[in-house]
């Protein structure tokens, strides 16, 4: 945007009700920009762009047990996009998951959770997609699941079995705040996609909290979409709102650092959501207790890996010794890291899920936080694959699962060539001399 | 023909800690903004990657971060009476290339100079007298005050998270600083980096003796840290391969981890890697410029169009630049008139090394700023008629690294290989350290940059030619630091000490590793007919050219240059956004 | 995409201690000589060198054997491999001073003035090494290696003063190039081709590539206990 030196900044303009550098917008345009702001926090940029594609052209492959599912154009294109969809119909598809066509949709859209998206929102998503969004003309590959996955009308019998088909219902008794929050994670947000268990139909156990299964944590591939309810008698228990809000707005806070799936959501969703909304996030997340501690007993001596990495005495061949010389110059010997920048991994949830799988990964291949608005950093580990060998990426995973207070099940050098031979040469070489 | 692009409002030239900043601060006026660097681009991961980039050939011994001669060099003689030759490969100064220059593998000390220093002229006529200055010695004011710097010190000093003890915080001396620095009016942004036993050594003889030690303000990080810009730094982890390398885990300040992750997410600002500015475009008028010539990677030519031209080269590289786009009056030493390239000056080291056969320093543990200072022989403590000199020193004990190619101190007098080589450095590997002397160097008539005219770069253009020698006054001073060092020495009482210090005679030695503080040659000042920029940094020919950088200093302060250069660039970007913008021209009247 | 661990570990190949020729086929000076597709930890005698001459490889065995000898104090310049060391350098950016400004004209300078030899260091060793061999033999009617210890000893002493003076180049030049390249090779990361077992860090206590020690700035004058790890995650 080329402006004559400072003139602009002349034409500030006060205007009650607006930001200080914008001119008066119709109420067209506002419920636009309404609807993009929803569809960040719906993160449908997430499936609906593939890889170096254009937004929300579809094309993406979203990998299910039952094969890739393509997800559609719903640029407002006209040929191959939603452009010839009224309201109804968007409506449908968004919130029941039926397609202009009268097709059911397979639920990796998450349609069971935007159910919840009241009427208003979705008239200015619909608004913002339809005269938004940029058209883009590409035809999307068409998703053919093996029979009988590919008879589309048995959605209808996996509809009325595994989902609530309720619109989302505010606490009485809650804060605004709260039922804001609860909103958000509830619907849009569709946090329970990843982080609530499926049963045996592959849906997901509850859709809101009235369940205890919600938000539990259920592993995606080889990741741990963790237990986010973060009150009483859960991991979580100790982080605070603020460090809730730091985490979903730059992907670290005190405590820890994203890893794997959840990085993009940050970078796409979460981090461009308000602070009043990350706020009500967190508040309706520590407001969700567990049932019991998942950790029963208190470690033994916690300090025992502390002073053992401390003293540098350790045997040749063991997992301290391949700690000091791969982990501890950014985690340190008390395995607390560096707040907001190096993730603490006693206690870390990602290190101590039942499947190892996850950690392994980060191991070998490193991890980037996202770059965001208030953490503009995007601070990165380098993967150690092209150093160590599977044997001792097995042995370094064991001892950090076992040390400091962690307590967590030994990693087999059986896993760590499965999840060794997905990764791509150059992604392992890529902090190689 | 030179192909051409669409314009841009500021063209920068290199993107290293000045067009850094200048960056965020023209960004931040909605200006488009586009930086040339001719090097590649680079970042923490995977360049400086742990643990790759702990490879002392490599980086140490090899430079690989630096900017390779064979690409840019200079060419080198000790008087305008001799032909100058080129510095065919790297020693006594390590000039940085690639995305964030020199900031990416430099050491982090970060320094305020002196009051005195920015008046340097001033206060030596006001104290001493203006007959102690000798005749050839073309030492100037700044022609900015630490008054007006300070806000600008302390700004950067909070971008780069700088771990240090405050010595004067608004007038009131501190416990543990420094107590001669300039007043400060807020402490620095992290606590001290840890002592390591060098440090509580030198602070126990120090102390004894009455002198004042305090911890080198450091751009190593001693606690985690964000800065005003959001960007952050992880606490050090006294690696021992700081100097020379990229940091491997986020301690180290650079352009990398305190500001371009930032600058980057402005739609308004971009960057070209491999496209080196060749030239600054003028207008037929010649007072005005029109943007700037590049090489791209394809070996083409390119020209820029631009509003505003920033210099941010390395210090003598922006000097190179305005003598091949003739820009300002090339320096003639023989009529003294003239002023690109006059006033280059560089820095007067020197220093000891104790060995103690009873003590485990474990050397490999530290940190680039990993140190503990006197300054009590600093330029504002001595009496320059006494001594016989104007200059001062500030002297530090530094445990950096240990690393064994570089850094293998053995006692004088040990043979050089063989069988009792190796046996000395068996005993003696960890149990020395060293005490050493920083200290300033004045400028001089004969001391000058010009044009070579016999060797090229790669583009065919001539290289720069760098005029220099030691001159007595920087020796005596020198001489005088060796002293106060042999009185601390005989406190420590070390089994043996090396010292290695110039002496009369000694002439400039491009071979072994002095400092990357080359300094002067488009020198800032009041007048136009001694100086080449203003007191804004903007050229006194071209009003829409400014050139940041060291190369604006007239003659070196005793510090590391990089937090005057900083607090510069601030002070720079402060005027031009206030003054300039908006109202285009000479922002002081000749 | 599959890839199969062992391929991407070539490096963990050669620390489960294969010994793996390396070829002999000239390497054109302007390909960018990688280092690291060396094997570390090879054993000399399997080495077939690819810049030197055979017997300028056994100039360079004997002459790094004197400059580092092995003795009870610790490994020697032949045991830590370092003309393997050299022999590779001579091969990358060193050996054909790529980095370095060589243009034209080279003139005499005083030595403050710095390197103004228009030979790169692997013309440096080549002519070097043929003018020693030259001067042994007239002095003494045999090779470099022939040679008794002191006479050795001597021979390069008298390069390193130029007490012997070449026609063609400076011999303390060539001298300061082959100690200074046997030094880096004893003590540089294995990851370069010397150093082998990381046995001259062991020697000083030097850690090498581990580069954290934060925890330790609190036992200051404690001797560091642990052992040394190369960049490719060699243990010492």
């Amino acid at each position: 945007m080329k402006l004559p030196l400072l003139s602009l900044l002349s034409l500030t303009i006060a205007m009650v009700g607006y930001s200080s550098t914008s001119i008066a917008q119709s109420s067209e345009q506002i419920l636009i920009d309404k609807g993009e702001y929803l569809s960040k926090a719906g993160d449908c940029i997430a499936c609906h762009t593939k890889d170096g594609g254009e937004q929300f052209a579809g094309g993406r492959a979203v990998d299910s047990p039952f094969g890739a599912i393509y997800s559609t154009n719903i640029t407002p294109s006209k040929t191959d996009g939603i452009g010839h969809y009224t309201y109804e119909e968007f409506e449908q598809a968004l919130r029941h998951g039926i397609r202009a066509d009268g097709a059911f949709l397979y639920p990796a859209m998450p349609y069971p959770s935007y159910q919840k998206i009241t009427d208003e929102d979705t008239k200015a998503l619909y608004a913002y997609f339809l005269n938004g969004v940029k058209a883009v003309d590409v035809e999307v590959p068409e998703t053919s699941l093996s029979f009988p996955f590919s008879q589309r009308w048995g959605i209808r019998f996996w509809n009325w079995v595994s989902t609530d088909n309720e619109q989302f219902s505010a606490a009485p008794k809650q804060s605004s705040e709260y039922n804001r929050g609860a909103y958000l994670v509830q619907g849009l947000g569709h946090c329970g996609s990843c982080h609530t268990p499926r049963g045996l139909l592959y849906q997901e156990k509850s859709y809101d909290h009235a369940d205890k299964d919600f938000l539990v944590g259920e592993d995606i591939g080889i990741w741990h979409a963790p237990n986010i309810r973060a009150g009483e008698n859960t991991n979580l228990e100790h982080w605070s709102e603020q460090d809730l809000v730091d985490y979903f707005a730059s992907g670290r806070n005190h405590y820890s650092a994203v890893a794997g799936e959840m990085t993009d959501v940050i970078q796409y969703s979460l981090s461009h959501l308000s602070k009043n909304d990350l706020n009500a996030m967190a508040t309706y997340l520590k407001s969700q207790a567990g049932q019991t501690r998942t950790k029963d007993k208190e470690p033994s001596d916690p300090e025992r890996t502390t002073a053992l990495l401390n003293s540098a005495k350790v045997e040749i061949d063991s997992g301290a010794r391949l700690y000091l010389d791969n982990c501890g110059a950014c985690h340190f010997t008390d395995g607390v890291g560096a707040p907001h920048v190096f993730p603490q991994l006693d206690g870390n949830s990602l290190v101590n899920a039942d499947n190892p799988k996850g950690l392994i990964h980060v191991i070998l291949a490193g991890a980037r936080l996202p770059s965001t608005t208030d953490a503009p950093e995007a601070i990165e580990m380098p993967g150690f694959g092209w150093r160590l060998n599977d044997e001792d990426v097995a042995k370094l995973a064991t001892f950090i699962r076992q040390s400091w207070g962690n307590q967590s099940e030994l990693v087999k050098e059986d896993d760590v060539k499965t999840v060794r031979s997905a990764i791509p040469t150059n992604v392992l070489e890529r902090s190689a001399p | 023909m030179a192909r051409q692009n669409k314009p841009v409002d500021v063209v920068m030239i290199g993107l290293g800690w000045t067009s850094s900043i200048m960056g965020m601060e023209m960004t931040e006026e909605g200006l488009e903004v586009l930086a040339l660097e001719r090097g590649k681009d680079q970042d923490t991961v995977p360049d400086f990657a742990y643990p790759k980039t702990a490879d002392e050939l490599t980086y140490g011994v090899r430079y690989k971060l630096m900017s390779a001669p064979v690409d840019n060099t200079v060419t080198v003689r000790h008087s305008s009476q001799d032909v100058a030759v080129p510095y065919r490969h790297l020693g006594s100064f390590l000039p940085g290339t690639g995305v964030g220059g020199a900031g990416t593998h430099w050491n982090g000390h970060t320094w305020r100079p002196m009051p005195e220093e920015l008046r340097l002229r001033s206060y030596v006529e006001e104290t001493f007298g203006a007959d102690i200055i000798p005749e050839d010695m073309t030492i100037q004011d700044f022609g900015v005050t630490y008054e007006e710097l300070e806000p600008h010190f302390d700004f950067f000093e909070k971008v780069l998270g700088i771990s240090g003890t405050a010595g004067n915080i608004k007038g009131e001396i501190q416990p543990g600083g420094n107590p001669f620095e300039g007043a400060r009016q807020e402490p620095y942004p992290l606590p001290p980096l840890q002592r390591t036993l060098n440090d509580t050594m030198f602070e126990e003889a120090t102390n004894k003796m009455g002198l004042h030690p305090f911890p080198l303000p450091a751009a190593n990080a001693s606690e985690a840290y964000k800065n005003p810009y959001g960007m952050q730094l992880a606490p050090c982890n006294y690696c021992g391969f700081c100097e020379r390398y990229g940091c491997m885990n986020y301690s180290k300040a650079s352009p990398q981890t305190c500001v371009l992750g930032a600058l980057k997410q402005r739609k308004n600002f971009s960057y070209r890697t491999g496209c080196e500015v060749i030239k600054i475009n003028k207008d037929s008028s010649g007072k005005q410029a029109t943007g700037v010539t590049y090489i791209d990677v394809n070996g083409e030519e390119v020209f820029q169009p631009a509003k505003l031209v920033i210099a941010g080269g390395y210090s003598y590289h922006n000097v190179r630049l305005l003598l091949l786009s003739k820009i300002g009056k090339p320096y003639d030493p023989v009529s003294n008139t003239g002023v690109v390239g006059r006033n280059y000056a560089y820095q007067m080291t020197g220093g000891a090394t104790l060995f103690f056969k009873d003590k485990n320093f474990n050397p490999f543990i530290g940190a680039g700023s990993n140190a503990t200072v006197i300054d009590d022989f600093a330029i504002n403590q001595i009496d320059f008629k006494k001594e016989g000199f104007i200059g001062g020193s500030y002297i530090s004990a530094a445990m950096t690294n240990g690393q064994p190619i570089r850094n293998m101190p053995l006692p004088s007098g040990t043979p050089s290989w063989g069988a009792d080589w190796k046996k000395a450095v068996k005993e003696y590997y960890g149990h020395a350290m060293s005490i050493g002397s920083h200290g300033s160097n004045m400028a001089y008539r004969d001391c000058y940059l010009s044009l070579d005219p016999t060797y090229k770069d790669k583009h065919g253009l001539p290289l720069l030619s760098m005029t220099f020698n030691w001159k007595e006054n920087d020796i005596r001073m020198t001489q005088f630091m060796k002293k106060q060092i042999e009185n601390i020495v005989e406190t420590m009482k070390p089994d043996h000490v090396n010292y290695s210090f110039k002496g009369p005679g000694s002439e400039y030695d491009v071979r072994p590793y002095q400092t990357t503080h080359n300094v002067g040659g488009a020198i800032m000042g009041t007048d136009p007919a001694t100086s080449v920029l203003n007191r804004y940094l903007q050229s006194w020919d071209v009003h829409n050219v400014f050139v940041m950088g060291a190369s604006a200093f007239p003659q070196n302060i005793q510090y590391n240059p990089t937090g005057l250069v900083g607090a510069l660039t601030y002070w720079t970007a402060k005027a031009i956004r206030e003054k300039y913008l908006p109202n285009p021209g000479p922002l002081v009247q000749a | 995409m599959k890839t199969e661990p062992s391929q991407n570990n070539s490096r963990r190949k050669f620390l489960k201690g294969a010994a793996i020729a390396i070829s002999t086929t000239a390497i054109a000076p302007n390909l960018a000589f990688s280092a690291f597709s060396q094997p570390p930890n090879i054993d000399l005698d399997k080495y077939k060198p690819s810049y030197f001459s055979a017997a300028e490889w056994t100039f360079i065995l004997a002459a790094t054997d004197r400059l580092i000898p092995a003795d009870e104090q610790g490994p020697g310049a032949l045991e830590t491999n370092v003309p393997v060391f050299i022999d590779m350098q001579m091969l990358g950016e060193f050996g054909h001073a790529s980095d370095w400004y060589m243009q034209p004209p080279f003139l005499p300078a005083k030595p403050e003035m710095g390197y103004q030899s228009p030979l790169t260091p692997a013309q440096t060793y080549r002519q070097g090494i043929k003018a020693t061999e030259d001067y042994c033999q007239q002095t003494y009617k045999k090779s470099f290696s022939e040679l008794s210890n002191s006479e050795k000893d001597t021979i390069l002493s008298q390069l390193q003063s130029e007490e012997i003076q070449f026609s063609e180049l400076g011999s303390a030049q060539f001298f300061s190039f082959l100690l200074q390249n046997t030094k880096e090779g004893y003590f540089a990361d294995p990851i370069h081709g010397g150093n082998k077992n990381l046995a001259s860090w062991k020697m000083i206590g030097f850690p090498g590539a581990r580069a954290s020690y934060k925890e330790w700035v609190d036992f200051p004058d404690v001797e560091y206990p642990l052992g040394p790890v190369s960049i490719d995650g060699e243990r010492g």
